[in-house]
């Protein structure tokens, strides 16, 4: 798979990217960032000037989504920091999105203006009231063109509802109600209603002290509004029915694979963790991340998965390094492609992982400036375990574990990827003949 | 000498997981240790890693012990066969008499006795791991009692279980709840200022058999106790129902009440 690089990383503030989400129809692009800050990008319309600048991605809107709290019962901070980004499908002109921090959901609404009205009668283009007396004839405002404006405005606020940090978001495909999941519980809200929720998973026990797993995130069915699928720290996979009961604590399917008694370690429960669960287009599978593995799963199927990646396999012998540096603590995400045939995580050193479903290929590409210039094709990378190292490789000892891609992107249509290192964001297209 | 033999290859396979098991073993408790110690000085440490870490501590726990008691087991198996006379060539000699343990504890009733009994290169390999271990339990309790100035909750501290009632219950029925809570250790104190010597003739009494090897038979009856007293370690506390009712300060209390005994022991028994 050749790519094509645009760096758009001089157009994203010092910041951390916490989350990057294309809308439904690519054309719109979102990241959230540790400062509760919201940037959107828009792809420009295809001109025939500039054909090599064919659909680039330049700001749309820059707005701060969430401030930082105190709670004063507990006497806690609550970090401003984007958890996670959604997108609701366009119904009109305007844009509307769910950002969410650890504790509050909102959804905000992008709009454009480009005409204002001119002539009023009461006050003066300044804004200033005019004198009553200087008034001698009445006319009628009339909307003229302006620059175009873009504006995000908060429309609706849902608080008050998580004890524990909230993981995910994700819209429901009826577009009226959505979910928000925290550590211990799964609420539902309706899209308009912001003063109730409902609760629909509860998995806290009676005594905090025999708590031994947690949510870690869930997300709806794309097509069937009444299903939705859960992970946990233990490495297993709930769907619930919200047809069969109100409280859905009794899952309908659990996804699980047995412990390879073989790899057993004292990290295998840690490893086995599932960072993201996200079913494909179709609906027909499921693809969890967990730190060493992407698995595919047949919805029809429990027992095991279809199919198991691996991305880092050769960090399996340092677990304990990493449990030190707390790094076998990363949430790394992931995402399918629009056609549910490529799968794509992140990894360390910069590096981000593909795989081809169909012929079982996978390519390993870094994200950085240094390594590829602006519309240069992506070279593979690879790295070396053993003791000899080729010339292009690097060794596993040299990675770099600061360096970590977390969040990354793939648009629903098109082959067009975000990805996001640190603070910067990078957008890869195919390349174009 | 045959026995000698199957001795050594014993030895061997106990010893060949034994090392790089045991610094693993170590590096994961010290590691956990830490994330967990510096999680309790959080504010609001992340749920997530919390169980992660408790689970991981909880499964170095149980390897221990179950380390620890199929030692035991194996020993017992030996023994056995030693009493009844049909392995002559089964040496007991050299190893004993290197801690100048008499072979007086040669039935089976005690596990603990058995264990200083015979007192074997892996046995003193898995009890110096243990001791280890156990000092950096001893090391959580002392920095939980002395923690912070202003002690933070557990994170899966039951703040969430506490409800307004019990909190009243919990500070009048402590002196009761001690006694509960501390059997094991055969202490009859209810309180901190008790008589000591009391305390200390029944200690004597105890463990009286387990003279020569201190460490281990103190490893083996307190080792359940004192992770008991962790409050996020415990699994099924036998103080059951005051664990509903646990609160961070009867956990600090508790912490001290530990720290004090284990004062009177250390005195009693200076490590060798």
């Amino acid at each position: 798979m050749h790519l094509l690089e645009e760096d758009q990383g001089r157009c994203v503030k010092a910041d951390i990217i916490s989350t990057v989400e294309f809308n439904s129809t690519g054309e719109l692009l979102a990241t959230g960032d540790k400062g509760g800050r919201v940037v959107v990008f828009q792809r420009e319309q295809e001109s025939k000037n500039q054909p090599h600048r064919r659909g680039e991605y330049n700001v749309y809107s820059t707005f701060q989504s969430h401030e930082p709290e105190f709670d004063y019962l507990k006497s806690l901070e609550i970090e401003e920091k984007i958890n996670k980004i959604r997108w609701l499908p366009q119904q009109n002109a305007a844009y509307f999105l769910l950002s969410t921090n650890d504790k509050t959901v909102k959804l905000w609404k992008i709009s454009e203006r480009d005409k204002r009205p001119e002539g009023y009668n009461l006050k003066d283009e300044d804004g200033r009231i005019r004198d009553p007396t200087t008034i001698t004839a009445l006319r009628v405002p009339v909307l003229r063109p302006m620059d175009l404006m873009v504006e995000a405005t908060p429309r609706r606020i849902f608080s008050n509802a998580h004890t524990y940090h909230i993981n995910s978001i994700s819209v429901n495909s009826d577009y009226e109600t959505y979910m928000s999941t925290d550590d211990l519980r799964i609420n539902l809200w309706n899209l308009e209603i912001t003063n109730r929720s409902f609760n629909i998973v509860d998995i806290k026990p009676a005594n905090m002290e025999e708590l031994t797993e947690v949510i870690t995130a869930a997300e709806f069915h794309p097509n069937q509004c009444n299903t939705f699928v859960y992970s946990s720290s233990k490495g297993s996979i709930r769907l619930c029915d919200m047809r069969t009961s109100a409280l859905c604590d009794n899952h309908s399917k659990l996804f699980e694979e047995p412990e390879d008694p073989s790899n057993r370690s004292f990290f295998s429960e840690i490893i086995s963790s599932i960072s993201d669960v996200k079913f494909s287009h179709s609906g027909r599978y499921l693809m969890t991340r967990d730190y060493l593995t992407v698995k595919v799963w047949d919805v029809n199927m429990e027992s095991k998965p279809l199919e198991t990646y691996q991305v880092h396999d050769y960090l399996r012998s340092k677990l304990c390094s990493l449990y030190e540096n707390d790094c076998i603590f990363d949430k790394f995400e992931c995402v399918w492609n629009g056609t549910d045939s490529v799968l794509m995580t992140g990894s360390y050193n910069n590096f981000f992982r593909m795989f081809d479903r169909n012929t079982k290929r996978d390519v390993t590409l870094e994200a950085s400036r240094e390594n590829s210039k602006p519309r240069a094709i992506l070279k593979p990378r690879k790295v070396c375990v053993g003791g000899k190292r080729r010339k292009d490789e690097i060794s596993v000892d040299s990675l770099d574990f600061s360096k970590k891609i977390l969040h990354t992107a793939w648009h629903p249509h098109e082959n067009i990827i975000a990805v996001a290192a640190t603070n910067n964001l990078y957008i890869f297209q195919d390349k174009v003949n | 000498m045959v026995a000698k033999g199957q001795k050594r290859k014993l030895h061997r396979e106990d010893e060949g997981r034994g090392a790089a098991w045991e610094s693993q073993l170590q590096s994961v408790l010290d590691i956990s240790m830490d994330k967990f110690h510096r999680d309790q000085a959080l504010v609001e440490p992340s749920l997530l890693r919390s169980v992660l870490i408790n689970n991981t501590l909880r499964q170095v726990q149980s390897e221990v012990r179950a380390q620890v008691e199929s030692l035991s087991a194996v020993k017992i198996l030996t023994k056995s066969q030693t009493h009844s006379g049909s392995e002559p060539d089964f040496p007991r000699g050299p190893p004993p008499s290197e801690h100048n343990a008499p072979l007086f504890s040669l039935n089976a009733e005690n596990m603990e006795d058995d264990f200083m009994a015979w007192t074997s290169e892996e046995d003193f390999s898995l009890s110096s791991a243990i001791s280890v271990i156990l000092k950096d339990l001893d090391t959580v309790i002392d920095a939980g009692g002395q923690g912070p100035c202003a002690p933070q909750r557990a994170p899966l501290g039951s703040v969430e279980n506490l409800t307004g009632d019990a909190r009243l219950v919990q500070s009048s029925s402590r002196a009761e709840k001690m006694s509960d809570m501390m059997p094991s250790i055969k202490m009859e104190a209810a309180c901190p200022g008790c008589p000591q010597d009391v305390s200390l003739d029944k200690l004597l009494l105890d463990i009286d058999t387990s003279v020569f090897e201190p460490e281990v038979n103190l490893l083996q009856g307190l080792s359940d106790d004192l992770v008991k007293y962790l409050p996020s370690l415990s699994k099924s506390p036998s103080a059951s129902s005051s664990s509903s009712l646990d609160s961070h300060g009867q956990a600090t209390w508790e912490i001290q009440e530990i720290e004090h005994v284990m004062d009177i022991l250390m005195r009693t028994y200076p490590q060798s």
